[in-house]
């Protein structure tokens, strides 16, 4: 079955989508670190940017 | 396809517009939901499980079947849509300004039950706006079947942001600062912004459980991060993001939320017993007219317009198959609230709404939340202890008053307290010597005639008070 992509209609808000990892509690430890792991390499210029497709 | 609209072509419901998928029109007294072939996909993926099924019977989501083919109605669909759903009613759409804080909360609760629900089934609710909260007497149910979507796998929960604004931060606002969140709310249908909310708070309120995460961080990276949306979304998908991180988020805020109490103080809370009959008979005789009244035959809908501890709403529901209760005081709503809850009755909706300041049309084109009178229309209306509130506390003019009760255009049950009262007298005491002259029995009763016919009248002991039953002339 073809899953539709969501489009949401609402900004989710970057801040509120990163506050989520807090919010997550221990279960968001790991995908904090790989997150900032990630940031910190493309800020030593290691790991090139990477962007979503465009979708539609 | 041709973008001509039939004739006769179902007409959008004016609040319902933000959603592309899924928009709400009301036809022959039915209210009905036009799916697009994406609404269509994931409302059988929240159909074809037993989910909605099982959230139905639970009573937290609105019973709801699709137009089957061959319908007529689905002839006057307009161009875009494939499908077509049909919802129950709710006795009358009220919205989260007129709510007590306990109506927030389990709203706010029932939200976050559908959400842990749905991803149960690898859904989400693509929003969280508490107008999607609908009440069936005191019980919430959540009535926009558009909300369910497929999650996709790695994004984080978009709603997220919205519960705090429309959910959260009022409920924090009312428990931690003791502010009623209904002004905030009517005045901002989108409800209070992270930094917004962030300077409410007291040196103490930081400490309180879920607050540093959900308003302080919130507010901090709100701000820095504004515009950013799409790239942070990929970095959290690279990152691994997975559903279960919103299950644990959904749990904890249940507990934040469930944890927020307020207890309401001040003169609204001890303002009923004032306004009650001044002797045990009298009292037994407002029962008694207000039961006479009411027991004349089946009514549809009753609003009772004042109604403080919701005792003659209560009289009135034994004849009813609704009762709209509404108070200026959220304080007191709030306790008539929990009161219902308790009981199980399920015929009376309590709201907070100041009948000298009634809810108007907001939102876009004034359109999109309606005013009170246009959200329905009672059958008998109980204005009980209300009158001298209106017109000496609030200013109102005592024609203008009485011609807006003929407004609606039902039967009216009217208790009219003369200057002796003493509840009248209080609130003349306030007032200059000279002002509301004009409020007397006579000159109420011949505003009265004016629109209305007098069925019965009643004096009650001793004596400065008279029940009216007029019928619209």
């Amino acid at each position: 079955m073809l899953i539709p992509r969501a489009i949401a209609y609402l900004d989710p808000g970057s801040g509120s989508m990163i506050v989520q990892l807090v919010a997550g509690g221990t279960a968001a430890v790991a995908v904090t670190a790989k997150l900032y792991w990630r940031r910190f390499l493309r800020v030593l210029g290691i790991r090139k940017d990477e962007h979503e497709p465009p979708t539609s | 396809m041709p973008r001509v609209a039939p004739a006769d072509a179902l007409q959008a419901e004016p609040a319902s517009f933000r959603d592309p998928r899924s928009r709400v029109f009301e036809a022959d007294g039915q209210i009905l939901r036009a799916l697009t072939e994406e609404g269509l996909a994931d409302w059988n993926a929240l159909s074809a499980p037993t989910l909605a099924r099982d959230l139905t019977a639970a009573g937290k989501l609105i019973p709801t079947e699709r137009v089957a083919d061959g319908d007529p109605l689905l002839r006057r669909l307009p161009a875009g849509y494939a499908a077509l759903l049909r919802h129950e009613r709710v006795p009358f759409v009220s919205y989260p300004y007129e709510w007590s804080f306990g109506m927030l909360r389990d709203a706010a609760l029932l939200q976050l039950d559908l959400v842990e629900a749905a991803l149960g089934e690898g859904l989400i609710l693509k929003d969280s706006s508490p107008y999607n909260v609908q009440w069936r007497g005191v019980s919430p149910v959540f009535v926009d079947v558009g909300s369910f979507e497929h999650l996709v796998q790695g994004e984080p929960w978009i709603g997220y942001r919205q519960f705090c604004m429309l959910y959260l931060y009022p409920l924090m606002l009312q428990a931690f600062r003791g502010v009623e969140f209904n002004a905030w709310l009517r005045g901002s249908l989108e409800g209070i912004p992270p930094g917004q909310f962030r300077p409410v708070l007291s040196v103490g309120d930081l400490f309180r459980p879920g607050v540093f995460t959900h308003v302080v961080l919130h507010a901090r990276l709100d701000r820095r991060r504004a515009g950013r949306s799409a790239e942070v979304k990929a970095e959290l998908r690279a990152a691994g993001w997975k559903s279960e991180l919103i299950r644990a988020n959904v749990r904890r805020l249940r507990k934040t939320v469930s944890r927020l109490e307020w207890r309401p103080r001040g003169p609204g809370w001890t303002r009923y017993p004032e306004d009650r009959p001044y002797t045990d008979a009298a009292a037994a005789s407002k029962d008694a007219f207000v039961a006479n009244v009411a027991g004349m035959r089946r009514w549809r809908s009753i609003w009772d317009l004042g109604c403080n501890d919701a005792r003659f709403a209560r009289i009135a529901a034994g004849h009813a198959d609704h009762v709209l209760a509404v108070d200026s005081d959220p304080g007191v709503v709030e306790q008539v609230y929990r009161e219902l809850a308790r009981e199980g009755e399920r015929r009376i909706l309590p709201l907070v709404i100041d009948l000298a300041d009634p809810s108007p049309g907001l939102g876009w084109r004034g359109v999109e939340r309606k005013a009170l009178d246009e959200r329905g229309s009672p059958d008998l209306v109980l204005c009980l202890a209300l009158l001298h509130h209106l017109v000496i506390s609030a200013n109102l003019p005592l024609p203008e008053v009485v011609a807006w009760l003929r407004s609606l255009g039902a039967p009216l049950l009217v208790e009219f307290a003369d200057r002796d009262d003493p509840m009248v007298q209080r609130l003349l005491a306030a007032k200059r010597a000279d002002t509301h002259a004009d409020y007397r029995l006579e000159a109420f009763e011949e505003e009265l005639r004016a629109g209305f016919r007098i069925e019965r009248r009643e004096r009650l002991d001793p004596g400065t008070r008279t029940l009216f039953f007029a019928t619209p002339a």
